[in-house]
Parts: structure tokens; sequence; C-alpha cells
């Protein structure tokens, strides 16, 4: 497990992709990793288009870094969330090739580590529900084994799988703000937007009725994916390898608007 | 769930339709079962070098997004440009109108490791019990 703490946007997903991609040379253990953002990101799906789901000059103005995920989905605003990765091998348990089961078994463990903080939260059990325009933001949409509280969501996530390797994005919310949501996906609310979010969304603030040191938080989750999975969790940094992979991704592709903004650049998968 | 007996099937759940020295590549009928209702596809452009076993393009279903992993060796010659108007065709017809990329084959004796439509409906079914 790689323990909290906060990088910055491009720096994170530089090192969730090394941690990916190191994994596919022959990681042996799963590893979590629980973390922060320095400054508020949106992040977006591997295969969103920045200019249609992103309000870029308002970001700008705010100091919203904008960055791609290698994981699919809908964008995210980060800053008050505590957002994990999991990176396993697929076919290894307790995870199966079975990508349902993988976000089943997953969401298991945060709702076990959620409940450590009194935060009461359910799995989707069929389809997915979706809050009209604010579609383009991932908490507007709830597909199976993601988690709601009351029936709103609060925890979404991602998978990205390549090489028999899975990587599991999942951003918990703890505070939301519908206004700067709308803005930052470029919906102004002039068609009650907001209230879409709010009826879609929750926060860990709003269900406790309160503040939650982040700490707490961190050390719930990592308990309730102990007791879930029935392993120890150890306390590990980035190999030197990672370290220097980390490096590279960041330089020659998280900090370039060829990824974040135009993203398929590549057009060479991983 | 369907496995036509002219194709031959990669362990990676795509498929190949040899046809001379030319392969028309496409995902199986159990991999767009597998992926659920898929959104968006990228696909490597004509000209590129692909490698057996190695990717060929980006999917993204509502479930996941995941490697699209070449049957075949070779030089991609020709990309289904219907894809982009109409992804949901990988789901509908997978192996007709969905097929992804024509390939102009490197190495035909490659096909040899590749299976027919009783393995491949063989490796489905002990995969599908080793889960």
């Amino acid at each position: 497990m790689i323990p909290f703490k906060r990088y910055g946007s491009f720096e994170n997903m530089a090192i969730d992709e090394a941690l990916f991609r190191s994994h596919q040379q022959g990681g042996k253990f799963p590893v979590l990793r629980l973390y922060g953002w320095k400054r508020p990101a949106v992040s977006l799906g591997y295969f969103q288009d920045v200019e249609e789901e992103i309000d870029c000059a308002y970001c700008r103005g705010r100091g919203i870094d904008v960055v791609r995920r290698p994981t699919g989905g809908k964008a995210v605003l980060h800053g008050d969330d505590l957002t994990y990765s999991l990176v396993a091998r697929e076919n290894t348990p307790p995870f199966s090739s079975d990508v349902v089961e993988t976000y089943r078994i997953i969401s298991g463990c945060i709702i076990r580590g959620l409940a450590k903080s009194g935060i009461e939260v359910q799995m989707v059990e069929e389809g997915r529900g979706t809050t009209g325009s604010a579609g383009s933001f991932c908490f507007a949409t709830s597909y199976k084994n993601e988690l709601l509280a009351g029936g709103r969501k609060i925890c979404g996530s991602a998978q990205v799988r390549a090489r028999g390797v899975f990587l599991q994005h999942g951003s918990v919310l703890i505070d939301l703000d519908p206004l700067a949501v709308c803005a930052a996906i470029g919906k102004t609310d002039n068609g009650g937007k907001t209230q879409e979010i709010e009826a879609a969304v929750t926060s860990v603030r709003e269900v406790i009725g309160g503040d939650i040191g982040i700490d707490d938080l961190c050390r719930g989750i990592a308990a309730g994916f102990e007791e879930v999975l029935h392993i120890r969790l150890v306390d590990e940094g980035l190999s030197p390898e990672e370290e220097a992979l980390k490096g590279r991704l960041l330089e020659e592709k998280y900090v370039r608007d060829e990824w974040n903004r135009k993203g398929r650049g590549s057009g060479r998968g991983y | 769930m369907s496995f036509p007996d002219d194709l031959i099937y990669s362990s990676e759940h795509t498929w190949a339709r040899i046809d001379g020295d030319v392969a028309t590549v496409g995902i199986t009928d159990y991999a767009q079962d597998k992926l659920d209702e898929i959104l968006s596809v990228e696909l490597f452009p004509v000209d590129s070098s692909v490698e057996q076993g190695e990717p060929f393009g980006v999917i993204e279903s509502v479930k996941v997004t995941t490697e699209l992993i070449s049957p075949v060796s070779g030089e991609i010659i020709s990309v289904n440009d219907d894809l982009a108007d109409d992804v949901g065709i990988l789901n509908s017809d997978a192996y007709d109108t969905g097929w992804m990329v024509a390939v102009e084959l490197r190495d035909l004796g490659e096909l040899d490791s590749l299976m027919d439509a009783e393995a491949y409906a063989d490796y489905i079914e002990a995969n599908e019990e080793a889960d």
C-alpha cells in the first residue's frame, strides 16, 4: 500500500500509470494507493473530448488543472475527494478476469472501510441511471456495483485492463460543490443542473453531517480492504524503477497538451 | 453466442478472417458480450505496423477500458471508418459490419497458433469455469 499523500494532478496520473505498467512486467502483489490533489483538478476519461466536456476557460481562470486519466469513464472534479488506485493481476485471486466481479470485490472493501467512519453505503444493484445533461460528470451516472449513500452516488470508479493487469481508479467524494462541478464541466446553471447533481450525488460531509479527518478516512478504507480480502497491507513507496518510469511518463505524457487536451494522441494504446 | 467456422480466434478474444495474405480482424461475440455496451474505440491508423499478441487499439465500454490485442502481425491497410459513426455495431454485428482493421500479413505461419471455432469455444468454456 502506498499511503495517503497529496500530489499535483499530472504527477498523480504518472504515478498510477507507472504502477500499472510496472505490474505488467511481473508485479507480484496488488498495490493500493490512497491520495489527494495539491490543487483542484478535473480528470477526464481516456476517450473524453476535452472541448465537449470541460469549460477550459473556467478551469484555467480558477487554477484548476485538466488531466487525462489512463482509465476510461467520465470527468471527475478533484480536490474535495479521496482518490484511490488499485493495481493487480486480473486473474489472480481474489480478483478475476470478470470485470463486474472485480468491481464488486473492490466495492465491498470500500463499503466496509467507509462504515468504519460511520458512512453507510450500498452497491448499485442493477443497470445505470444518468441525470440528463450533467451526464458527462462521473458522479451523475451510477453503474452496477458503484456506491450510493441514501440512493445518491458517493464513490465513482473506472477501470483499465492491459496485458493481464488492471488499474482501477476510484474517488470518494468528501465534499460537493455543485456549482463548481457545473462550471467545470461547462454546464452553466440555467437549466437546473446543480439541482440535478445535488439529487444524484452526496458526500461524506453530508452523510455524517460534519468533517472527518483524511487520516481517519484512509485508515478505515485500508482496514476495509484488509478485513474483506483477509490480507495485511504493508506500507511501501515506489521502487527506483517505478520512480524513473513515473518521471518519464510525467515529462513525456502527463504534462503535455497532446495527451491532456487531445488524448488518444499516441494512437498506440498504452 | 456464435463462433463462425470460417474465422480463426486468439486467446485475447479477437478473430481473423483470412483472404490470401490479408486478415480482417475484429472482436468476438464473447468479447462484446463481456464488455457490455461499447462506447468508444480507437484503432491504430492505416500504415501502422502491428504484432501478434500486441495492441492494435483501445476500446471502452460501460464497464472497462482495455487494449485490443492483434491476432496477427503485419501492416494495417484499412480501418473500418463506420465505427466512428456507430460504435454500437461492435455489439450488434461483431463478425461482419463490426470488423475493425484489415492487416496485410507478414507471417502466414503464425496463423497456426490461432484457434478454430471449436477450440475457441472450448477455451471460453474453460475460462468461464476457472472464474
